[in-house]
């Protein structure tokens, strides 16, 4: 190293950044690690979930009440010199997937010194488009309620960005003003398959978040067919989002977010028995935190997705969310209304289209570091054409379940 | 010495929201008007991070003191400070590996973490010889102060007035007090129990 700073101060200073990189050294650059385990008491009626081909909105159903794996969850965070890091998420959910454990997240940030009030991120690898302000805990959990919004359920579902995203920050209340200001913008691909989940069972409720390599289950006749991969590039064309942030102290927070994958509708691949889905939307949340504890959540999502097999077929969607919760210390009470609609072609009453809404209360104890427990009631009423046109059903189904979530978790710094 | 006792007083400061309830932890400073040539000795100071916190939120020294900043988490963080006064940072660490920081001018310092955006607090740094923050009362004291006209300030993080509160005392041998009413409402103040695993 002397010799190497003597001859180039610029390599000098690449060393001095990349060794401990190489070495991971120095009690600066510790790893934080987490692993979770949370189990599941079930008491369902739901319809067979569409994780089991069916047209149900819960991912357990009658069929799988009981005690349930609700996630196994492994995280690390590892600093790569003074402003890069890494991070990997790595989740099992125990329902026949591909894979019997794989990563949800996995990306490299880069997080430089703010300079003069301004601030930059830039995150490349896979990671969630920032929308929810819902899914705030560690591994894109919401800690409200054990099931999120229907919105933030197909985020997890169905979105994924794997690329490259910057953020540019104006931190006001590092200045003495009440705001923050953020943008955000990325560029994307591998999620041409984004949609189809959408078009073929609608809007869900579950905390199942479809893993990189993994898949998702879809009602179809054919048990070839029925299991979907949603991380694929499948026509050479990068999607986009672009966001902006506005913050008022740490009370406040409206984030809106234009979406676009810009697939080639008419793009169809053998391999995965899928088109590509042209998806876009435009959300929009808005957070509100008081002194009493009080959290008001407001989100809504409105956009389409088409595929184009020999026309354009497309769907549309929208959905709105309402959650109150009260915080007392360790405990906290949440209540949502979701609001969520799928219209295929201009036709309500056609496979593809649906019409439903949902109620759900939680209860939850973070008792300390390790322990969480939390209720969750949830009833969802929808109307979904294809019940009665392809399984013979009636079109309108209330499902609800009341489920208990036990959760330990061991942390710390290597 | 004998002359200086005599003339000197007691000073108190007090410091009412627009409500009229007193606003404790203000920063009260108070200079003699008329400049002197005694600077206050520096300090040493101790910002600790504790459980994803500064620890005091608000810490007022003389100028040229210094200030360490030792982690005492678990977790790594990452200081810095923008602020016109005094731009420094202190890359990734934990424990208490480095120098203390000093201050040389005056002015207000906004401390963050890079890693954990919650993290806020504030360096005062003044050059006034008297300074202190204001009890559960919403009062400061400062005792055996010389005769004389005096500059008192007020600051506080949340404050949200149009203009630098200052007002110009007369002290002279009786007990003098000086009292600040708010015209704004104070901002929200941080909330500081939210959970620290939750996303800002």
């Amino acid at each position: 190293m002397g010799l190497l700073s003597r001859s180039s101060p610029v390599l000098s200073r690449l060393g001095r950044v990349l060794l401990p990189c190489v070495f991971g050294i120095g009690a600066a650059q510790a790893a934080e690690w987490e692993l979770s385990l949370d189990l599941r008491a079930v008491s369902s009626d739901g319809h067979q979930s569409f994780l089991e081909d069916g047209q149900g909105k819960l991912r357990f159903d009658e069929d799988h009440q009981g005690i349930q794996l609700g996630r196994l969850r492994a995280a690390w965070t590892q600093p790569l010199g003074e402003v890069f890091s890494a991070h990997v998420e790595a989740s099992r959910w125990d329902d026949l997937d591909k894979n019997p454990i794989d990563l949800t997240e996995a990306y490299v940030e880069y997080r430089p010194y703010p300079r003069a009030g301004w601030r930059s991120r830039v995150r490349v690898g896979a990671f969630y488009p920032p929308m929810s302000l819902e899914n705030r805990a560690r591994g894109w959990e919401s800690p409200y309620t054990i099931t999120p919004s229907a919105i933030s359920t197909w985020v997890g579902e169905e979105l994924r960005t794997i690329g490259i995203e910057g953020q540019f920050e104006w931190l006001g209340t590092r200045q003495g003003h009440a705001f923050d200001f953020q943008l955000t913008g990325a560029v994307f691909g591998w999620n041409d398959p984004a949609g189809t989940m959408l078009a073929q069972h609608g809007f869900a409720l579950h905390d199942r978040q479809t893993t990189l390599f993994g898949r998702v289950g879809a009602p179809q006749s054919d048990p070839d067919e029925s299991k979907k991969e949603l991380f694929h590039e499948m026509d050479d064309r990068p999607g986009y989002y672009a966001g902006a942030q506005v913050r008022y102290l740490d009370r406040a927070v409206l984030n809106l977010l234009h979406y676009d994958n810009r697939a080639d509708p008419t793009v169809e691949s053998v391999e995965l028995r899928d088109m590509a889905w042209k998806t876009r939307f435009d959300a929009v949340a808005l957070r509100i935190e008081t002194a009493g504890d009080w959290t008001l959540l407001v989100q809504a999502i409105d956009g389409d997705t088409e595929i184009n097999p020999f026309r354009p077929l497309i769907w549309k969607y929208d959905s709105q969310s309402l959650m109150l919760a009260k915080r007392w210390g360790k405990h906290l009470l949440a209540a949502r209304y979701d609001d969520f609609e799928v219209e295929f072609d201009d036709r309500p009453a056609w496979t593809g289209s649906e019409d439903g809404h949902s109620w759900t209360a939680a209860y939850s104890f973070e008792r300390d570091d390790h322990w969480r427990f939390a209720l969750e009631w949830l009833q969802v009423e929808s109307d979904v054409p294809a019940r009665s046109i392809e399984l013979g059903e009636p079109a309108f189904a209330r499902e609800s379940k009341l489920e208990l979530s036990v959760r330990y978790t061991l942390g710390g710094t290597t | 010495m004998l002359a200086a006792q005599a003339s000197a007083t007691t000073l108190e400061v007090a410091v009412l929201k627009r409500d009229g309830k007193p606003l404790a932890g203000a920063v009260v400073t108070a200079e003699s008007a008329t400049p002197s040539a005694s600077p206050t000795p520096p300090v040493k100071a101790i910002m600790d991070q504790v459980n994803l916190a500064f620890v005091p939120d608000v810490l007022v020294v003389p100028v040229h003191s210094t200030v360490q900043f030792p982690n005492s988490d678990a977790v790594s963080h990452q200081v810095y400070s923008f602020s016109s006064a005094r731009r420094f940072q202190l890359p990734l660490y934990r424990g208490k590996p480095y120098p203390p920081v000093q201050f040389d001018r005056p002015g207000v310092i906004t401390l963050g973490c890079n890693i954990h955006d919650n993290m806020l607090a504030y360096i005062v740094v003044t050059a006034a010889p008297w300074f202190g923050r204001t009890d559960n009362g919403g009062t400061w004291t400062v005792a055996d102060l010389p005769e004389g006209r005096y500059r008192v300030r007020v600051w506080h993080p949340l404050l949200n007035e149009p203009a630098e509160l200052e007002h110009l005392v007369d002290v002279g041998t009786q007990r003098t007090s000086a009292e600040f009413k708010l015209t704004k409402m104070l901002r929200p103040a941080p909330l500081d129990d939210r959970p620290h695993s939750w996303d800002y």
